[in-house]
């Protein structure tokens, strides 16, 4: 219960292009209480707001057995009735006061978050100690929510002419570990679902012990403590264990191609990526430099090279870091008139240029002041840095990692970049997906050669 | 500026207990009241108006440079052209190449964006605040010495062209432009402000050279600053960077289109194998500068402006219909569009559309309960105070009141006009603003699916496939071929 307060020297960045920057840390106050809840904060008394997130461990990897979607499902479900809170009050406790209220489902963890005015404060831990503590939701309630996922499905994987093909990068890159499971689930899982489920999953994860309370902005820290006593305190430890996924997932031994044939899909694309560890393994900072001097902004390897030469119209590239594995992966939106393999060969030939040269001085520096100066972006707000912290807390297993993470950025090395893409991408095995039209069912039905 | 919201919290919870603290939620405590950012301006020699707003804590800045022309200024069958010119206008000056510009902006850190809006055109940095001076300098140079070299503009032409292509696969996109002809018809706000496939085919190189020549000048203009500077540097960097550039001709204003009448229309776009349906409802709105702004924004607030608005309420909420429904105002320097807008399995399109047309009527039929106008203040206000904690959006804010001539201490009366609108004001700005029966409305998605249900909904139903959809045109439809 004691808490502990963590002075943190300023970052200094010393950049040739400019003056050396500094980064103010995230200066946050760590305790446990005797449930196991961890609770943080950050005072900022600047602005008269305060952002409460409460992050679970607990995510889509998650979800049971032949119930894919059910953790993002219960996600909406937490905005119902508990004892003492009618459906959608907490609309009432954000909304209504000038607040905002939110959630997210990740693979690893799912996040509740508010931002209010900070005279609101010991009312929305009140709320969330309320909802961790008990859920009481009637079969209309759920019915009807389950519909709102359902159209959330059709709005983000059917409608959208590259939907399909998000949908589909992390079921055709893992073998055996959930994370192949889609987070948004399909119609039929969410159908299969159940109040009964909700009930066990409630009861099996949101407990104090795998959760993360986090507040930041404005807040007298003594009376924080004492209303998070009073409110988090009493709530029970279970006795049970907490189910946690243990797959492994296996090193791919062969490379593997596959093709999306979907419909609306106006042109086509290419994703190809590599298995690479997790968010808490030292290579991760390599590879998110790697990434964007791969395809962050219009003098990127990629993008001078894709799209300036005409042969996409958009390039993204992303190391993924999640708790158990991530994927490093390159999209690619081909222009008219060009094919996925087109983009393919460069996009490898860049890589295999990265892994047996390296990068040049010039490009390290670009892509870690890009990184930067987004860090600051984020870390504008209370509710900014709030994220940033369970980020760190939850998915990087360290909450260090909030102000480290900046400084390993800033000690990446062209040989790490170069070490890396070769460990990782070209002496690894890669999944490469074509999405593309499907055709037309009379293109099918013809018989083969037959005039076009 | 939350100090007016206490009054509230005694409606809200005065049922519960004083003594059951565990059963009901905790009270608020006093508010605290929160300091609205404070602007300087200067207006240079050439006409340039400089508004900075400092801000301390993050070393981070915000520009704008922004040009008070944009689509509404396209001209006739070069519908994209404002885009187009501030897309093109990064990639390359007298002194500096495409590659050049990119890299020495992304060597700092920073980013610009250009974007063209109907009314106004802008260049945005965000960079750390020690690297505002070379940034800035950059985005001068392309503001004044773009040079629009062939094959940037070709270049750009094709992602141009491209992008359309992929936007025109969304029933979202395709229902609000479809709309937006529907409204305007072929007055400046009724096309394509990214244009089409088609209408950027036609855009020559002399066009964007001419629209830079017309619009891009210091009298037509305004650098606005936000964050880690002060109001002394950034006017010294400002007259530095800025100071030399010429002023031209007098620039005016696109002519005000005629009256847009609101009128009944149900189009649908078939788009086969749609996954979802989008339905657009849709009437002219207000000019920024309508006297009844702040009323448009409270009735908005309660029909459609935030997730416990009435057409969430009903459609989400209530029905499971959707992820997720609302609607806007988007008042321009002349009457821009109001409308409603939500996503549904395609079956539920008809339904759907029906709620959001009665729930525009309802707000004319009754006065809104102050349990309900108070909370939906609650929201406009917080919105205001949020989008001022980056340096981002208090340049949008303040940019937004530069370009319609609007005084810049308007930001201070924010809170006090939103709690100045009456619930007899919103019912009689919605009898007159709001009314769904005369409401255009647009549904894209599998038409198989709905058209049925829709013509007995509806009496006149005009159904136009995708195929033969021609936003360049006011009606809307290819002209057919000869043969």
């Amino acid at each position: 219960m004691r808490a502990l307060r963590f002075t943190l020297a300023l970052l200094l960045v010393a950049s040739a292009a400019a003056a050396a920057v500094t980064i103010p840390p995230v200066d946050y106050r760590h305790r446990v209480l005797a449930n196991g809840l961890e609770v943080y904060s950050v005072q900022d008394r600047s602005t008269p707001t305060v952002a409460i997130h409460v992050w679970y461990r607990v995510g889509s990897k998650d979800d049971p057995a032949g119930r894919s979607g059910f953790a993002h499902l219960f996600e909406h479900i937490m905005f119902k009735s508990t004892k003492n809170m009618k459906s959608e009050m907490m609309d009432r406790l954000t909304e209504d006061v000038g607040g905002f209220n939110n959630a997210m489902t990740l693979d690893d963890a799912t996040a509740y978050y508010e931002l209010v005015p900070s005279n609101y404060l010991e009312t929305l831990l009140w709320a969330e100690a309320e909802r961790m503590g008990s859920l009481n939701v009637d079969e209309a309630n759920f019915n009807s929510e389950r519909d709102v996922v359902k159209e959330e499905f059709r709005f983000r994987v059917l409608a959208p002419p590259y939907g399909r093909l998000f949908y589909a990068i992390d079921r055709d890159s893992f073998s055996a570990h959930p994370y192949r499971r889609p987070g948004i689930g399909s119609i039929e899982d969410l159908d299969a679902a159940t109040l009964e489920d909700v009930k066990s999953f409630h009861a099996t994860y949101y407990r104090p012990d795998n959760a993360v309370l986090i507040v930041s902005g404005d807040f007298d820290q003594k009376q924080l403590d004492a209303w998070v006593d009073q409110y988090f305190g009493p709530i029970a430890k279970p006795e049970t264990k907490i189910p946690r996924v243990d797959v492994k997932e296996p090193a791919r031994t062969e490379e593997k191609r596959v093709d999306e044939l979907v419909p609306n899909v106006p042109l086509p694309a290419l994703a190809i990526n590599w298995l690479i560890p997790n968010a808490a393994h030292p290579d991760a900072a390599p590879l998110v430099i790697a990434a964007t001097i791969l395809a962050e902004g219009e003098s990127s390897r990629l993008q001078e090279k894709l799209v300036r030469g005409e042969i996409a119209q958009e390039v993204t590239a992303d190391a993924d870091l999640r708790e158990d594995l991530g994927r490093f992966t390159v999209v690619a939106f081909m222009a008219t008139g060009h094919q996925p393999p087109e983009a393919e060969k460069v996009i490898r030939a860049e890589i295999a240029s990265i892994a047996a040269k390296g990068v040049t001085a010039a490009e390290l520096e670009k892509a870690k002041n890009l990184f930067l100066t987004s860090a600051l972006r984020e870390r504008e707000t209370s509710n900014g840095r709030a994220f940033a912290l369970g980020e760190a807390v939850v998915i990087h297993e360290d909450a260090a990692a909030v102000n480290r993470g900046l400084e390993q950025i800033q000690a990446v090395t062209s040989a790490d970049v170069q070490r890396v893409m070769k460990k990782y991408a070209t002496d690894a095995k890669p999944v490469v997906i074509d999405y593309r039209e499907k055709p037309a069912p009379a293109e099918a039905a013809a018989p083969a050669g037959g005039a076009r | 500026m939350k100090r007016a919201l206490t009054f509230m919290l005694v409606a809200l919870f005065a049922a519960g207990s004083l003594f059951a603290q565990q059963t009901t939620p905790p009270a608020p405590a006093a508010p605290r009241e929160a300091k609205l950012p404070e602007a300087a301006e200067k207006t240079l020699a050439n006409g340039l108006r400089v508004v900075v707003v400092p801000r301390a804590g993050v070393p981070l800045v915000a520009a704008r440079v922004m040009i008070r022309t944009g689509a509404a200024a396209d001209p006739a069958g070069r519908d994209g052209l404002a885009q187009l010119t501030s897309s093109v206008l990064t990639k390359g000056t007298k002194t500096r190449s495409a590659q050049e510009i990119a890299r020495g902006v992304e060597a700092l850190g920073a980013t610009i964006e250009t974007d063209a809006g109907w009314d106004s055109t802008s260049v945005d940095l965000s960079v750390m605040s020690p690297n505002l001076d070379k940034a800035l300098e950059v985005v001068a140079d392309v503001v004044r010495n773009a040079t629009f070299a062939g094959k940037e503009l070709e270049l750009e032409r094709a992602q141009a062209i491209d992008s359309m292509q992929v936007t025109l696969g969304q029933p979202g996109s395709v229902a609000s432009l479809v709309a937006t002809r529907l409204l305007f018809g072929d007055s400046p706000y009724g096309h394509s402000a990214n244009g089409t496939p088609k209408s950027l085919a036609r855009i020559r190189r002399d066009d964007l050279v001419a629209f830079h020549r017309n619009f891009y000048r210091p009298d037509n203009a305004a650098l606005v600053l936000a964050g880690d500077v002060t109001p002394d540097a950034a006017f010294a960097l400002a007259e530095r960077l800025f100071g030399s550039w010429k002023k031209g001709a007098p620039v005016s204003a696109p002519a005000a289109p005629a009256q847009i009448e609101a009128r009944r229309r149900v189009v649908v776009i078939d788009m086969p194998e749609a996954g979802q349906a989008a339905v657009v409802v849709a009437r002219p709105g207000i000019r920024r500068t309508d006297p009844a702004y702040y009323r448009a924004l409270v009735a908005n607030s309660v029909l459609g402006g935030g997730y416990s608005a009435r057409l969430n309420q009903e459609i989400r909420i209530k029905r499971g219909l959707s992820y997720g429904a609302g609607s806007s105002f988007q008042p321009r320097l002349y009457v821009g569009p109001f409308a409603a807008r939500t996503e549904t399995k395609n079956e539920s399109a008809p339904e759907v559309a029906d709620v959001i047309v009665a729930q525009m009527t309802g707000l004319a039929s009754a006065d809104v309960p102050e349990t309900e106008l108070t909370p939906r203040k609650a929201v406009l206000i917080g919105d205001f105070g949020q989008s001022l904690e980056s340096a981002a959006g208090i340049v949008d804010r303040v940019s937004a009141l530069a370009l319609y001539g609007l005084p810049l201490r308007e930001i201070n009366g924010y809170v006090g006009n939103v709690q100045a609108v009456t619930a007899e004001q919103v019912r009689r700005f919605a009898a007159s603003n709001l009314r769904g029966e005369d409401a255009t409305i647009v549904i894209a998605g599998d038409a198989k699916k709905f058209e049925e249900q829709l013509r007995k909904q509806f009496e006149s139903v005009e159904v136009i496939p995708i195929a033969d959809l021609d936003l360049n045109s006011p009606t809307l439809r290819m002209r057919k071929a000869k043969g």
